[in-house]
């Protein structure tokens, strides 16, 4: 019975060897550890074994169990890794081919600009207010202090509409709109459309957008300092590091006025034809409220003061994207629009 | 404005280099667009009398000539110019002298007689193409000086950008002290006295009466006759003054008209006095008179309002703006009548402005001249005629003034300055500012200026513009940048922002690219693409920049079709965009502005991986994107999609649309263009078009967090069925039907799939459906279900009229 047990096993383990398939490994398992496999039925032939040998046949019989068993846990494991690795291989992917995309739509460089510009007078403290595009020629003009018939009147030609309104020529009209229905202190920006007789063509357009920004308070709180000092503040932190000056001008409503220039971004001051060799470009005007806005709007002029400025965004777009042509912005190319990015806003 | 540096200096003297000139006009308030240096076509010639003339020995055409050329010397030249005569001032190019491209003058022997020089006409010198003679130089040339610097040729010219409430600085002198007042220089104005005495023979011929019958329109009115008068061409040297200065030279008269308005900013008329009935002049409104003929020849309509100068018989001119052909100074004039008068800006503008005839005279008067410059203007104006156009004084000057104006006296409080600007500029400096602009100073109390602003500067009327003076003159570079305190209270958020900001994210974030199209467009356009609004009516412009711009779109519609065809055209296979912006449309009488967001999708839209199938855009992917943004806002449960009436929206497929409606009020449209409409715009594929009016969506907002729901404990269980209904029955009545038929513990209703085919009879469909059933305190059991969802199923199948399907 013994020899018997050791043939059992010298032939499993044969057939146990390295390069076993599955079949031949589970043809092993079923004739030797089987229901009625070899070692069951040596098993069932113990009765005839002396009772003094039985233990140590016993034992013979476990002891191979467990070995053919270790061999096919082994092995099993063995095959089971080799055929991972092929089904691995199998699925490699090319991995420099494109993903699956999923849909992003690009944001209009108008509306990038322009909220990168709210961002920062936002970060600024202050609010930002929405106001009508058809106006009446009070908020538009007569509460700016524009007399009828007065030639500045001329440096906006303007759009009339049925009904006898007007399209806002500027995005002034939000800073009446606004203080006629709030007392100060205030600082708000008002961004919109705007509209002039202009032809659509590389420099101008019919219909563009602006920023009016202002800020009033009690008389002495809001000075023209504080006008320089934020407006510096925005051209740096929307520009980066630039020069600025402030020059005087002219605005009906404003007093004092003055046009905001920086540095030309493309020569850096040293004059280039882009800058008409000046070294500087306007980037906006600005001034203290006029006394007539103030009492416009029913604001005591010798309680408050404040001041207002007014940029338009094309034109800045115009600077900061190096963008040469302002049809660009209302032609809705996808190879203009896909080059601008599919997140909004924000100061980057 | 043009300013020549020369005419300049005859009033100022500033050593400064022009680049620093143009530098502190700029930063003024004034600023210099353009710089342009000008060199004379020649040197070396100078002013030479012509002391003697003979006839050449040798050729009967040419003359020697003895000149005297002061300084440099005496010389004798050979001249062919038929006005060459003693005592006449002429240009004399000496040897060496370059003259336009030629080489330089060599001395020559003409016709046996050395030339020692050669006297110049206008083209040899390149002033015009004046060959007829030699050039007559004015009595004022000094012998031997530079004829380049006497005529101004070597010269520098500003341009120079004058704001509209500058009109003082619409004249030389008005820019000289201008710079006068930036480089603390002084002002050296011209002394003007007027020369004619009463006793003077001409006056009872030549009598003057003037009549202002609109002395609200006309506050001033000066006038002087002159006679003896011989028309002719000006001077070379004042021609060239009116050139530099971009006006036309006519003749001496008119030339020195203009001169003087160039020079003090008052516009001058001169009329042909004979052409004047009885010599008076008449101020009026136009009244019954109807038309006019201008001096360039037009019939101009008139308003009752115009201001017009008159005779007792007819109009002569149109106050301010232009003179009459029936009055004109002609070469046969002898005797004229200078005008020079205030007139309102306003009545000024208002007529230039309806006939479009904006001239030089105008367009100072409506910025407002000198209110008290016109008798000086005359005096100047006489005194060059008498010099280039022989004129006497025939009058004394008529100064008729019926509305003085008073001087008025501003306070200027120095702590009010202090506390606008942020800034402490010294009284003395204060003072010394507003002084160099002509205003005059005194103190009224302690830290209060009293400051009368100069006649010519209308401007300034309250502190603030007396501030602005100061704050300017120091080029604004008195005032810091400072950071004002940040303000304490948060800024409330705008809820009409936030909500087109997270919309705009929602359509980036479905694929779709921002649009920005123009408000103005075709009649066509809009009543083609009607948008949400089938009734409304169109905004026009009055006054359109075209046809084709003549309407504020009702729709965003179009503006997005024309970008899509706009892109095909350039090589696009697909465009998928939005658009957020106001539209128009009338409200009765009242033009209103309205947001909407709209957008279009065409062509393939989800970008897949290589190999992949990609989906078309149309009807549904479109659906989903604004079910997605419904989602996103929270208004979803609220929002139902219904087929459309073709009529509401003929540009639509009638098939493939529908109207978006918030509780039951109409928001908005969805669907694919009508095919004739594709046809038309040449689109081969499906074009998905949705418009939604926001302010409702605004109203109601990105919907607020609700409180908090834990997660469901217990598992839900499926249960499907399928129902055979018609075609044409919508499928979300079906899920409302078995959502209203209550049955216990079910927790959603949804539609996986719709079949149509041969396993159902023709016209009919089966629509699948999922019912999930959950409780809240145990896990269900089948038979539990199983009871509930029976029921739901007859009483669906009952409901409905429907079907079941196996």
């Amino acid at each position: 019975m013994k020899e018997q047990l050791e043939e059992i096993r010298r032939r499993a383990m044969a057939e146990l060897s390295d390069d076993a398939g599955e079949a031949q490994i589970d043809a092993v398992r079923v004739r030797v550890l089987g229901r009625s496999g070899e070692l069951t039925e040596i098993m069932r032939g113990m009765r005839e074994v002396p009772n003094a040998e039985r233990p140590a046949i016993g034992q013979l019989i476990n002891q191979i169990k467990r070995e053919v068993e270790a061999r096919i846990e082994a092995l099993s494991e063995k095959l089971k890794a080799a055929s991972l690795t092929k089904s691995l291989n199998e699925k490699r992917l090319d991995v420099t081919l494109p993903g699956m995309r999923v849909a992003r739509g690009h944001i209009h460089p108008i509306t990038d600009i322009l909220e990168q510009m709210l961002a920062i007078f936002e970060s600024m403290g202050f609010e930002v207010a929405m106001t009508q595009d058809i106006e009446d020629d009070f908020h538009n003009f007569a509460a700016l202090n524009f007399r009828p018939h007065h030639p500045a009147r001329d440096m906006q030609d303007t759009f009339y509409v049925d009904g006898g309104m007007l399209l806002r020529t500027h995005t002034s009209n939000g800073q009446i709109r606004v203080m006629e229905k709030r007392r100060p202190p205030l600082a708000v920006v008002c961004p919109g459309r705007c509209y002039r007789r202009d032809d659509l063509s590389v420099r101008a357009s019919p219909m563009f957008t602006q920023i009016e920004g202002f800020m009033v308070d009690k008389r002495g709180r809001i000075t023209m300092a504080h006008l320089k000092g934020v407006l510096t503040e925005f051209v740096r932190a929307f520009f980066g590091s630039t020069a600025v000056r402030f020059r005087s001008s002219y605005f009906p409503f404003t007093e004092p006025s003055a046009e905001l220039d920086m540095h030309c971004l493309l020569c850096d001051g040293a004059g280039c034809p882009v800058c008409k060799h000046s070294g500087w470009t306007e980037v906006l005007g600005c001034g203290m409220i006029h006394p007539n806005v103030m009492r416009a709007v029913e604001y005591n002029p010798d309680e408050f003061q404040g001041f207002a400025f007014g940029m338009g965004v094309e034109r800045t777009g115009l600077l900061k994207l190096g963008v040469d042509d302002m049809r660009l912005f209302f032609e809705n190319d996808l190879r203009f629009l896909d080059q601008f990015p599919a997140l909004s806003g924000g100061v980057r | 404005m043009k300013l020549p540096l020369s005419w300049m200096r005859d009033f100022v003297s500033v050593d400064a280099p022009v680049e620093e000139i143009s530098r502190r006009l700029s930063y003024g308030g004034l600023v210099v667009e353009h710089i342009e240096k000008l060199t004379p076509g020649f040197a070396g010639v100078f002013a030479a009398r012509v002391t003697n003339v003979e006839k050449h020995p040798n050729a009967d055409r040419l003359n020697l000539v003895e000149v005297d050329a002061g300084t440099k010397g005496q010389f004798k030249v050979v001249c062919g110019a038929p006005n060459v005569k003693a005592g006449m001032l002429a240009p004399l190019a000496l040897v060496g002298a370059q003259l336009g491209k030629e080489p330089a003058l060599e001395a020559a022997v003409i016709r046996g007689v050395q030339s020692e020089g050669m006297l110049c006409s206008e083209r040899e010198l390149g002033l015009s193409e004046d060959h007829a003679g030699i050039l007559a130089l004015g009595a004022d040339a000094l012998l031997g000086g530079d004829v380049a610097a006497y005529l101004h040729l070597d010269d520098t010219v500003l341009d120079v950008e004058i704001t509209p409430n500058r009109g003082d600085c619409l004249s030389i002198l008005g820019l000289a002290r201008e710079v006068a007042a930036l480089f603390s220089g002084r002002l050296r104005a011209p002394r003007l006295r007027a020369a004619h005495s009463a006793a003077s023979p001409d006056s009872a011929q030549f009598s003057i009466a003037v009549s202002i019958d609109a002395p609200d329109l006309c506050p001033r009115y000066a006038a002087l006759a002159m006679t003896g008068i011989k028309i002719g061409p000006s001077p070379a040297w004042l021609r060239r003054r009116l050139e530099l200065c971009g006006m036309r030279a006519l003749n001496n008269v008119v030339d020195a008209t203009n001169y003087v308005m160039l020079e003090l900013g008052q516009p001058l008329h001169a009329f042909d006095y004979g052409k004047i009935a009885g010599g008076k002049i008449i101020v009026r409104r136009a009244g019954e008179t109807r038309e006019f003929v201008t001096l360039d020849n037009i019939t101009r309509t008139l308003d009752p309002n115009d201001l017009l100068i008159a005779d007792s018989d007819k109009p002569l001119a149109i106050a301010g703006v232009m003179g009459g052909l029936n009055s004109e100074v002609s070469d046969s004039t002898t005797t004229i009548l200078l005008e020079s008068a205030y007139f309102e800006p306003m009545t000024v503008a208002r007529t230039a402005r309806r006939l479009g005839l904006r001239s030089e005279a105008s367009y100072r008067f409506e910025r407002g001249i000198d209110r008290a410059g016109q008798v000086g203007a005359l005096i100047r104006a006489a005194e060059l005629i008498r010099k280039i156009a022989r004129g006497r004084e025939a009058s004394p000057i008529a100064d008729f003034e019926p509305r003085k104006s008073e001087p008025r006296e501003i306070a200027l409080d120095l702590g009010a300055m202090e506390s606008l600007l942020g800034a402490s500029i010294p009284p003395g400096v204060a003072r010394s500012r507003l002084k160099s602009l002509g205003a005059q100073v005194s103190t009224r109390a302690k830290g209060v200026l009293a400051v009368v602003p100069p006649s010519f500067r209308s401007d300034l009327v309250e502190q603030a513009d007396l501030i602005e003076e100061v704050a300017r003159l120091g080029g604004l570079e008195d005032i810091p940048a400072l950071l004002p305190p940040r303000v304490s209270a948060l800024a409330p958020l705008n809820r009409e922002r936030e909500f087109i900001k997270g919309t705009r994210e929602v359509m980036l974030g479905c694929g779709l690219t921002e649009a920005a199209t123009l408000a103005f467009i075709a009649p066509a356009d809009n009543a083609r693409f009607s948008g949400i609004q089938i009734a409304a009516r169109p905004v026009k412009v009055t006054n359109p920049l075209s046809a084709e711009l003549s309407e504020l779109r009702v729709s965003l519609m179009p503006g997005l079709v024309t970008s899509l065809r706009f892109n095909l055209n350039r090589e696009a296979r697909s465009f998928h965009a939005f658009e957020m912006g106001k539209v128009f449309r009338m409200n009765g009488d009242i033009a209103t502005e309205h947001s909407h967001l709209a957008a279009v999708s065409y062509g393939p839209y989800a970008l897949s991986a290589v190999g992949e199938q990609s989906v078309d855009a149309g009807f549904y992917s479109l659906k989903g994107i604004l079910e997605s943004y419904f989602d996103a806002t929270g208004v979803s449960p609220r929002i139902a999609f219904k087929a459309i009436e073709p009529a509401d929206a003929p540009f639509l497929h009638p098939g493939r649309s529908a109207i978006v409606s918030l509780d039951d009020v109409p928001i908005g449209l969805i669907g694919e263009l009508h095919p004739a409409e594709a046809m038309r715009l040449d689109l081969s594929e499906a074009c998905a078009l949705c418009e939604l009016d926001l302010s409702n969506l605004i109203a109601y907002g990105f919907s607020p967090r609700k409180t908090f729901q834990p997660p469901p404990k217990f598992p839900a269980i499926r249960r499907d069925l399928a129902l055979v209904l018609d075609r044409n029955f919508p499928a979300d009545m079906v899920v409302k039907t078995i959502r209203e038929g209550g049955a216990s513990l079910l927790e959603s209703v949804e539609v996986f799939d719709v079949y149509e085919g041969t396993a159902v009879a023709a016209g009919k469909k089966s629509v699948a459906l999922a019912c999930r059933y959950r409780a809240e305190d145990r896990t269900l059991t089948d038979e539990e279900v199983n009871r509930i969802h029976a029921v739901l199923v007859e009483q669906a199948r009952m409901r409905l009229g429907a079907e079941l399907r196996q």
